[in-house]
């Protein structure tokens, strides 16, 4: 069981931060989603996290202490560019790593390429970007790591074949190790992933346990007679995160209460008052979209 | 068992509620009797490609419910405690939160107490008509 802690992670590139001051725990035996719209900063996080960029400033330690050769033993990365040897047939891959890692399985290496229907005599320019992604993967799982890190570990793969990646990353859980994923894919996270955290533009957004946020989360939605109406400062309630409308029709994201909000708005003179729930998707893109993003949203606190 | 279970992860329920309230299903369906053996943690979390730490909060809340119990070593089991109170809970959760939905439906659609009264004395009759 191994655990992370990321604090206050910097990376600048000249004068554009990529990582602006994240900080992320990712407790021992978790599988951790990491979520985020392209460019918020995913993959260099990866690369920081593993020493493959150097940070600007910030720390990561692996169960306390900061990354040492001795650590990539214990970490299997399966990077988001495939990292194969053109001239290099599958194989050699599979022989390369048995000699780089101790606790390499070439057997469950062959097992898993197997699975995914690739050929081991193939040479990696031979292979299609979604079998290259399947080589990477079977390598990382192969590995007997304690911490996967998977940088997109789905991207090409058909369906039947991202099932196979997710029920890896479910049996690596089921053995007490830690997993750190992202993808595009919030399907996907929505099963595999227990904790969720969710960046944007280089900082961390939101994070939870995936069944909290959709325990707490809900869409308070309520539809008025007319235009002119008041919301008697629903919106300012701090159970309300934002507020928006149109037209006559107002829809509230709420945390915690949304049935005690949902009688409020009644009082205000809503009809047809719903509480939805929201799904993981739904909640990623509140996460992303600032309240100000649409025209049709009152500003907190202007109401 | 499992072969009735499915979970559906883009539902705004929290899968651990899924699971809680399909075994709870099977258990007042009788598809799970009293003293049968659930499947592991990992077994579940594999057959339905769900995270296993999300199947083990499903079970610690069956637990909770007394609808299971689990000894170490030894695996999760419908509880046996001396009749089938389980099963009554169980059913009467399901039933409960069903009719919630129901009447929150209800609500919003803007009937009233009266309206909905009468939807429930119409349906009461239908299904339960040997009792009038």
């Amino acid at each position: 069981m191994s655990s992370i802690k990321i604090s206050n992670l910097r990376k600048t590139y000249g004068q554009f931060a990529a990582v602006d001051g994240f900080s992320l725990e990712i407790p021992a035996g978790s599988v951790f989603g990491l979520l985020g719209p392209n460019g918020a900063g995913k993959t260099t996080v990866f690369k920081c996290m593993l020493g493959l960029a150097r940070t600007t400033s910030g720390l990561v330690l692996f169960d306390g202490k900061p990354l040492v050769p001795e650590t990539f033993e214990r970490i299997a990365y399966v990077p988001e560019r495939s990292v194969l040897y053109e001239w290099m047939t599958v194989a050699e891959h599979v022989e390369m790593n048995r000699r780089a890692f101790k606790a390499f399985d070439p057997v469950r290496a062959l097992e898993l390429l197997a699975q995914f229907n690739v050929e081991p005599a193939k040479r990696s320019r031979a292979l299609s970007k979604g079998m290259r992604t399947a080589v990477m993967v079977a390598l990382a799982f192969a590995r007997n790591a304690p911490i996967l890190v998977l940088d997109e570990p789905t991207s090409g793969l058909d369906p039947i074949n991202q099932r196979h990646v997710l029920s890896l990353i479910i049996n690596e859980a089921a053995r007490g190790n830690s997993v750190i994923f992202s993808s595009h894919q919030i399907g996907q996270v929505e099963r595999a992933a227990e904790h969720i955290a969710v960046m944007d533009r280089g900082r961390l957004v939101l994070e939870g346990l995936v069944d909290d946020l959709k325990s707490d989360r809900k869409i308070v939605e309520g539809i008025f007679p007319n235009v002119t109406y008041s919301l008697n400062g629903i919106a300012n309630d701090p159970r309300v995160l934002r507020a928006d409308r149109t037209e006559r029709i107002v829809r509230l994201l709420v945390r915690d209460d949304a049935d005690n909000i949902a009688t409020m708005l009644a009082g205000a003179g809503a009809t047809g008052v719903r509480v939805l729930d929201l799904n993981l998707e739904d909640i990623f893109l509140f996460a992303v979209s600032p309240a100000d993003a649409t025209a049709d949203v009152i500003a907190k606190g202007s109401s | 068992m499992p072969a009735v279970m499915t979970v559906d992860p883009r539902s705004g329920v929290p899968i651990y509620l899924q699971i809680v309230e399909q075994v709870k299903r099977s258990v007042a369906l009788g598809i799970l009797q009293v003293g049968e053996q659930l499947p592991t943690v990992k077994q579940l979390a594999l057959d339905l490609t769900v995270n296993p730490n999300t199947v083990a909060r499903a079970y610690r809340e069956l637990e909770h419910d007394d609808v299971i119990e689990t000894s170490p070593g030894r695996g999760s089991f419908v509880r046996d405690n001396g009749s089938t109170q389980s099963a009554k809970t169980a059913a009467s959760d399901v039933a409960r939160d069903a009719l919630a939905i129901a009447l929150r439906e209800a609500k919003s659609v803007g009937l009233s107490r009266n309206d909905v009264r009468e939807l429930i004395d119409t349906a009461i009759d239908r299904w339960f008509p040997e009792e009038q």
